[in-house]
C-alpha cells in the first residue's frame, strides 16, 4: 500500500489506521450524500416550491435528514479525525488493528439498523417506521430496530473511545513525564465527556425505550426520556463541535502559513468544555411543564458560562491565522486578512465555516435566554441557528478538512483545488440565504418541523421583507446547499479514484508559538478533571431527575407531566438532597 | 506545468506545484515571527467588529420584537 513518496505520508507510516479512517469517512460521506438529499427534499416540500413527496412521510425524511446528518455524518467522520489524530500525534499504531474494525464494524451495523428503520417509513405495509426525529424522545415511539440500531451505534463509539485511551494508556507507559500531546489531549477530554453525557441517553434507550416499543412495558414517563434525552442532547454539540476545534486549533493556523497562538490556553478550553457541556440540558427545556423555573434557572446560567471557553478559542484561533498573515507579509489592522491562502480550499472553508460560527453565536445567545427564548422555541429560527452551528461551522470545517486529510490517508492528490473552493463558497452562500431567511421567519412566528407551514385564513407577517421572500430564499440556499454537497462528494470520489502522488499534501505541522512546557501539569491531570465533572453533573441534575419522577407519576408513569413549582415533592427532593449529599460526602473523605 | 515547479522531492522526481497541493501558503514566509514579536492587533479589531455588530443585533431584536408591536404579554 506504500505510495511512492518513500514513507513519510501518514498512509505510509499508519496503512492499518489509514484504512480506518478511510472507511469512516466513507459511511459519512454516504450519509452525507443521502441526508442533503433529504434537506433539498425539506426545502422545497415546505416552502411549497416543488413537492415530490406526500406531505404524510415529512417526518420520515426529517428523521432520516437529522440522523444521517446530525448523528451518522458527523460523528462517523469525527471516529476518522480522533484516529488520525491520536495515531499522528502520539506517533504510534493502534494497539489492535481488530479492536479497531471491531467499534467500525460496531458503528456501521447500528447507523445500518436505525436507517433501514426510518427509512421503512416510506413502505407502510412493511409495519417498521422510526418518525420520531432525531431527537427521538417519548411519546413518539419508533420500531424497535431503530432504538437497538441506535444502541449499537453508541456503544461503538464508546470501543472507538476505549481504542485511543489504550493508545495513550501505552505511551503513557513509554513516556512517563511528557505533557499529553495536544491532539491526543483533545481526543481525551472530548470522549470523557461523551462518555458522561451518553450514560444519559443509553439509559433512556435501554431501560425505557426498547422495553417500552417491544411492548414489555405500557407507558414511559415522556418527561423522563426528554430529560435524559437533553442531558445528553446539549453534549453532544460539543461532540460535534470538538473535532471541529481540533482542526481549527491545530490545523487551521498551519493551512494560514502560522503557528498556533498559545498550547496550554487550547488545553483550558477543552477542560472547561469537559466541565460544562453536560450540566446544561436542561436549557432545552425552557417551555416544558414539569421541571421548576429554578431548575431552569441554574441550567441558563450554567450555559453563559459556555461562552468563555467559546470566546476563548475564538481569540485563540483568529490570532493564530493572524499569525500566519504577518508571517507573510500582511500589514495593517485588517489588510492583513488579503494576506491570507485565500485560494487553498481548506484554509476558506474552514475560516468560512468560523465566521458563520460566529453569527451562530448571537441566535445561540437568544436561544440561551430563558425569556426570550419563548419568542422563537419551536419556530424556523431554532434550524436557523443549528445550520450554523453544526451546519456549517462543523460540517463545512469536516468538509473542508477533508481536501487536507483525504490526500494523507489516500496519498492521493486532491482531484481539483478550484472545485473546491467553488465547494466551500457555495456552502457559505446557500447557508446565507437558508439561514438568515429561517432565522427570520421564525420570528415572524412560522413553526419548524411541519410540511404544511401555510395554513389557511392566516397570515404570517414579517417587520422586514415579505413571506414570499423568505420562502424563496429558502427553496434557493437549500439548492446551493445540495449541489455544494454534490461537487463535495464528486472531488473526494476522483481524488480517491486517482494516481498515488509524490506529495499528495503538505502534511506538516509546526509547533505552537508557546508550548505546553509553562502550563501547569495539572492541567494533564484527566482522572481530576473527569472528577469534578461528575460532581457537576450529579449536582445539575439530581433534584431536576427527583422532580420529574415525581411528577411524572414515577419511573414509567403514563400521565401527563403537571407544572411543577419548586415545592412540588418537597419530601423526595429533600431525602434526595440528603442522600446525594452524603454521596458527596463519601466520595470526598 | 504552471511557474513554481522548481523544487526537487527525495525521489529526484519534480515536486507538484505549490499552489496546487492543499495545505501549501501560496507565497513563502517573509519574516518569522516568534511570540515576543507578535502582537495579535488585528485579532483585537476583529472581535471589536464583532462585539458591535453583536450589540446592535440585540438592540434591533428589541425594537423589531418588543417597541414594533403593542405588549402582547399583557394585551
Ligand atoms: C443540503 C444541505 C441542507 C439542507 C438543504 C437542509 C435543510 C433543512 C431544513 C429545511 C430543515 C427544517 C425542516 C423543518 O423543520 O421542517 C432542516 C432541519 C434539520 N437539519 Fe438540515 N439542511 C442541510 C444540511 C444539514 C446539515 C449538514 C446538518 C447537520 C450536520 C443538518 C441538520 C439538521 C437537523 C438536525 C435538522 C432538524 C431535524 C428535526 O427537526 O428533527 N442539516 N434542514
Ligand atoms: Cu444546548
Amino acid at each position: 500500500m506504500a505510495t511512492a513518496s518513500g514513507g513519510d505520508e501518514f498512509v505510509d507510516k499508519f496503512p492499518d489506521e489509514a484504512a480506518i479512517i478511510k472507511a469512516s469517512f466513507l459511511i459519512a460521506f454516504v450519509s452525507l450524500g443521502i441526508g442533503a438529499f433529504f434537506g433539498l427534499i425539506q426545502a422545497l416540500h415546505r416552502t411549497n416550491v416543488f413537492r415530490v413527496i406526500d406531505s404524510a412521510d415529512y417526518y420520515t425524511v426529517l428523521t432520516g435528514h437529522g440522523v444521517l446528518l446530525a448523528i451518522v455524518f458527523t460523528i462517523f467522520f469525527l471516529c476518522g479525525v480522533f484516529h488520525w489524530a491520536v495515531a499522528r500525534s502520539l506517533d504510534r499504531p493502534a494497539e489492535s488493528a481488530l479492536f479497531s474494525w471491531a467499534w467500525v464494524g460496531l458503528m456501521t451495523t447500528g447507523a445500518v439498523l436505525a436507517t433501514v428503520a426510518i427509512l421503512g417509513g416510506f413502505v407502510p405495509n412493511l409495519g417498521m417506521s422510526a418518525d420520531v426525529l432525531f431527537t427521538f424522545y417519548a411519546p413518539l415511539q419508533a420500531h424497535p430496530i431503530f432504538y437497538i440500531g441506535l444502541a449499537m451505534f453508541i456503544v461503538g463509539t464508546w470501543l472507538a473511545g476505549a481504542d485511543w485511551f489504550l493508545s495513550y494508556r501505552a505511551w503513557r507507559q513509554e513516556h512517563p513525564d511528557e505533557r499529553i500531546p495536544l491532539q491526543t489531549f483533545m481526543v481525551l477530554t472530548t470522549m470523557i465527556m461523551w462518555y458522561i453525557s451518553t450514560l444519559g441517553v443509553a439509559v433512556s434507550v435501554v431501560f425505557f425505550l426498547i422495553p417500552w416499543s417491544l411492548g414489555l412495558i405500557e407507558s414511559v414517563n415522556p418527561l423522563l426520556t426528554r430529560t435524559l434525552f437533553w442531558y445528553f442532547g446539549h453534549p453532544i454539540v460539543y461532540f460535534w463541535l470538538m473535532p471541529a476545534y481540533l482542526l481549527w486549533y491545530t490545523v487551521l493556523p498551519k493551512l494560514a502559513g502560522g503557528r498556533l497562538f498559545s498550547d496550554p490556553l487550547a488545553r483550558v478550553v477543552f477542560v472547561l468544555f469537559l466541565l460544562l457541556s453536560t450540566p446544561v440540558g436542561i436549557h432545552h427545556q425552557y417551555l416544558d411543564p414539569g421541571i421548576a423555573e429554578g431548575f431552569k434557572f441554574i441550567a441558563m446560567t450554567n450555559t453563559m458560562f459556555l461562552l468563555l471557553p467559546s470566546l476563548l478559542t475564538a481569540f485563540t484561533v483568529v490570532a493564530s491565522v493572524e499569525h500566519g498573515a504577518r508571517q507573510r507579509g500582511g500589514e495593517g489592522y485588517l489588510r492583513w486578512l488579503g494576506a491570507l491562502p485565500w485560494r487553498d480550499p481548506a484554509f476558506t472553508g474552514m475560516a468560512l465555516a468560523g465566521a458563520m460560527f460566529a453569527a451562530g453565536g448571537f441566535s445561540g445567545m437568544i436561544n440561551a435566554g430563558m425569556n426570550i427564548n419563548y419568542l422563537i422555541h419551536n419556530t424556523l429560527w431554532v434550524p436557523g441557528h443549528f445550520h450554523l452551528t453544526v451546519g456549517t461551522a462543523v460540517a463545512l470545517t469536516m468538509m473542508a478538512g477533508s481536501y487536507w486529510l483525504v490526500p494523507q490517508v489516500t496519498g492521493r492528490k486532491l482531484y481539483s483545488r478550484p472545485i473546491g473552493l467553488l465547494q466551500v463558497i457555495m456552502w457559505f452562500v446557500g447557508m446565507v440565504f437558508m439561514s438568515n431567511a429561517m432565522h427570520r421567519a421564525g420570528l415572524a412566528g412560522i413553526p419548524r418541523r411541519t410540511a404544511e407551514p401555510q395554513y389557511q385564513n392566516f397570515e404570517f407577517l414579517t417587520p422586514i421583507g415579505s413571506i414570499f421572500e423568505l420562502r424563496v430564499q429558502i427553496a434557493l440556499g437549500g439548492t446551493l446547499l445540495f449541489l455544494s454537497v454534490v461537487l463535495f462528494l464528486f472531488n473526494i470520489l476522483l481524488t480517491s479514484l486517482g494516481e498515488e502522488s509524490d506529495r499528495p499534501v503538505d502534511s506538516y505541522l509546526p509547533e505552537p508559538l508557546s508550548g505546553p512546557e509553562g502550563s501547569p501539569r495539572i492541567l494533564d491531570n484527566l482522572t481530576m478533571w473527569t472528577g469534578i465533572a461528575a460532581v457537576l453533573v450529579v449536582l445539575a441534575y439530581t433534584l431536576p431527575l427527583a422532580g420529574i419522577i415525581q411528577n411524572g407519576g414515577g419511573l414509567f408513569g403514563g400521565g401527563l407531566p403537571v407544572p411543577a413549582t419548586v415545592s412540588a415533592g418537597v419530601d423526595l427532593v429533600l431525602t434526595t438532597v440528603t442522600s446525594a449529599f452524603n454521596t458527596l460526602w463519601g466520595v470526598v473523605a | 506545468m504552471p511557474a513554481n515547479a522548481d523544487s526537487q522531492g527525495d525521489s529526484g522526481q519534480a515536486d507538484p506545484p505549490v499552489d496546487s497541493i492543499v495545505g501549501t501558503a501560496d507565497d513563502g514566509i517573509v519574516r518569522e515571527l516568534g511570540h515576543d514579536d507578535f502582537d495579535p492587533v488585528g485579532t483585537l479589531v476583529l472581535v471589536l467588529i464583532y462585539m458591535a455588530i453583536l450589540i446592535g443585533m440585540w438592540v434591533f431584536m428589541y425594537f423589531v420584537e418588543f417597541l414594533g408591536r403593542g405588549l402582547t404579554v399583557v394585551g
